[in-house]
């Protein structure tokens, strides 16, 4: 019969344990940022009556514009 | 449908990294108790390995983001630089802090500062906590973008260094046990078979945060614009 080694299964469960939080910590984070910003956009855009496509071109035509500016 | 793929990723790498946990600590073999010093504590691996896989995935990602940012100024790329950046944090703290417990347990200390390996990995994800939190403690614009995929590009170097670092100077991290390149790998069947599921499942699972992440860039740039327009602004 295999003899067990606490100190070994003491430093594999920590190890273990840490990756489970690090994992949940990272997915958790990115739901929530996620939920979040969909919520905000969301109520922003119906506030101001735009779709998101119109919201979409907005976005494009911002960011072409930063590109245009920092170029000059 | 379409537009929940990157959970749904999520979910199937979620499952698969659980599945490979299970089939580490409860199927794969122990290995032989005179080769290490803590033969339990080498089931870390079953984790530590897919992990930096995928931290390897993810600054190749970070990578490839930072140039088309940088060379194309592709809103795209810059998507790609900030998931990649954070896929990268997250995969290799988990590497990191695997490889200081199994070095704790195996070696009696959880680093060593003479081991290459060790170091170019350790600077590789202090790099991509740079970023992370730059980008949070930074106005976004071009010219903080510029500075942050010039770092992207040149920090990639650490990378095949990280990769062959045990294959030129072997100081405690362990060679490599797979691709070897000479039919010499170590592994048992068992053993790579539930690597193989790992490296799958992380693969899988850092995807669906990867495009969760950009979704989340695109959406973060989208509110920005629409506020600046409600702003009368640009």
């Amino acid at each position: 019969m295999e003899e067990i080694n606490l100190e070994g299964t003491v430093y594999l469960t920590v190890a273990y344990l840490g990756m489970i939080a690090g994992l949940a910590i990272w997915t958790w984070t990115v739901v929530v940022r996620s939920r979040s910003i969909e919520q905000r956009l969301a109520a922003v855009e119906s506030s101001i009556g735009l779709d998101a496509e119109q919201a979409d071109n907005v976005a494009e035509q911002s960011v072409a514009r930063t590109s245009d500016d920092a170029t000059d | 449908m379409r537009g929940r793929v990157p959970e749904m990723l999520l979910g199937v790498g979620f499952l698969g990294i659980m599945t490979t946990l299970y089939l580490g600590l409860n199927w794969a073999p122990s290995v032989s108790i005179n080769a290490f010093e803590s033969p339990a504590a080498q089931r870390i691996f079953y984790w530590h390995v897919p992990s930096a896989w995928a931290a390897f995935i993810a600054f190749g990602v970070l990578f490839v983001g930072s140039a088309l940012w940088f060379f194309k100024r592709s809103p795209m790329g810059w998507r790609l630089h900030v998931a990649g950046t954070e896929a990268s944090l997250a995969c290799g703290l988990m590497a990191v802090w695997s490889g200081c417990v199994w070095g704790a347990a195996e070696w009696g200390t959880p680093w060593d500062w003479t081991d290459v390996r060790l170091n170019t990995f350790g600077l590789l994800t202090l790099l991509a906590l740079f970023l992370v939190l730059g980008r949070q403690s930074q106005p976004d614009g071009v010219e903080t973008r510029d500075t942050f995929s010039t770092f992207g590009l040149f920090g990639f170097v650490l990378v095949p260094l990280t990769y062959i670092a045990t294959r030129i100077w072997q100081i405690r991290h362990p060679g490599p046990v797979i691709a070897t390149g000479d039919d010499s790998g170590s592994l048992q069947s068992e053993m790579s078979l539930v690597l193989l599921i790992g490296a799958l499942s992380f693969t899988v699972f850092i995807i669906g945060h990867m495009l969760i992440s950009m979704r989340i860039t695109h959406l973060e740039q989208r509110l920005e614009s629409v506020q600046k327009s409600l702003d009368g602004g640009n």
